[in-house]
């Protein structure tokens, strides 16, 4: 290859041999990417494709979704609890109130459950209330 | 300032009200190709075909488009890692584009470099703390000597020169004689004007001369 006109008298590169340097660089087939780095940008354009299904999440997830949706986890144990509490007094079947309540408080045990009983003294203050309205009454005449 | 000039016209290319592929081919029609298929379809409509939810012509496009803007990237910041991340953002750039992408316009692999020349400009300018034009490079130092040079590889020779250029020398000639970039453009990438742009071309040509002295032999050139 004749290139005398592309060099300088001390042996360098005049501009035509490097614009033939640059002509051959544009020109050349650039190396295939490494394995690794296709698959990383092919995944990132898939991950960003238009329309792309979002992966359907597994069942865990939707239970966790599920879950989350009511208060999570914490919430799950006191719902456990008021179940497990529901069928123990099925089970158990307390006949009344009383006495269920008198098993965790042993001074419900000396309270009357009968409504009389807490009426009668609120009768008696009705009556003091209306002696002291008349005895007003009385006073302003 | 001329530096987010060619960014602001890519962005606003991005903001055109195209005349879509959604227009001519539905979001819900998926086309799915064969390899030889799709390998014969033209940049243009690989991204229509992306666009319409075909997943192998992502593949193809990467395959097409990546390794020269991988190369044009690690030719400008000498760091394979970060020409590395500048080729997957550009691409991300490119995929996110894809729906509103006017077919017969700017040829997706031209776009493709013109974004990758804006991230890799960036990031030299972040590089040097300040901006790309504030700092006067030295005048052109004696020119160290190309070690390790390849024999009957004249590219290898070359990238090893550019890599010793100054960096502003190395982008301006990346780009305007590698690229085949404007000097206007080239001006508007590295925010400087269009004089400082020759000047760096004609100092980075000189050097290179300087670095690759003595070796047209090595390289092939015959007296």
């Amino acid at each position: 290859m004749t290139t005398d006109r592309r060099t300088d008298e001390a042996g360098g590169f005049d501009e035509s041999l490097l614009d033939a340097l640059f002509a051959e660089a544009r020109d050349e087939v650039p190396a295939p990417l490494p394995q690794a780095f296709e698959a990383r940008l092919v995944a990132a354009a898939r991950a960003a494709q238009p329309g792309a299904a979002a992966p359907r999440p597994g069942w865990l997830a939707r239970v966790r979704a599920m879950l989350a949706d009511v208060g999570g986890a914490p919430s799950l144990a006191g719902m456990g609890v008021a179940g497990l509490a529901g069928v123990w007094i099925g089970f158990a079947a307390p006949g009344s109130t009383s006495d269920l309540v008198t098993t965790f408080w042993q001074g419900a045990a000396s309270v009357s459950p009968s409504v009389s009983d807490w009426a009668a003294p609120a009768s008696d203050e009705a009556l003091a209330l209306g002696d002291l309205l008349t005895l007003i009454g009385d006073d302003t005449q | 300032m001329p530096a987010r000039a060619l960014g602001h016209g890519l962005g606003a290319r991005e903001t055109k009200p195209p005349a879509t592929y959604r227009n001519v081919m539905p979001r819900d029609t998926i086309v799915r190709m064969t390899a030889p298929e799709s390998e014969s379809l033209s940049d243009d409509a690989l991204l229509g075909r992306y666009a319409a939810g075909d997943a192998s012509a992502a593949r193809v496009l990467v395959d097409r488009l990546a390794p020269r803007v991988l190369r044009l990237a690690t030719r400008l910041l000498q760091d394979r890692a970060e020409a590395e991340d500048v080729t997957q953002e550009a691409l991300l750039r490119l995929w996110q584009i894809a729906p509103r992408w006017e077919a017969g316009g700017a040829q997706p692999s031209t776009w493709l470099h013109r974004v990758a020349v804006n991230l890799a400009t960036d990031r030299l300018r972040r590089r040097r703390g300040v901006d790309f034009d504030s700092i006067d490079e030295p005048d052109d130092p004696a020119p160290a000597a190309v070690e390790t040079m390849i024999e009957d590889d004249r590219r290898r020779a070359l990238d090893q020169a550019l890599a010793s250029l100054p960096e502003r020398q190395r982008v301006a000639v990346v780009l305007r004689h590698l690229e085949g970039m404007t000097n206007p453009e080239i001006g508007a990438a590295m925010g400087i004007g269009v004089e400082a742009v020759e000047s760096l071309t004609a100092r980075g040509k000189r050097r290179l001369a300087q670095l690759l002295q003595g070796r047209r032999d090595e390289l092939g050139y015959d007296r």
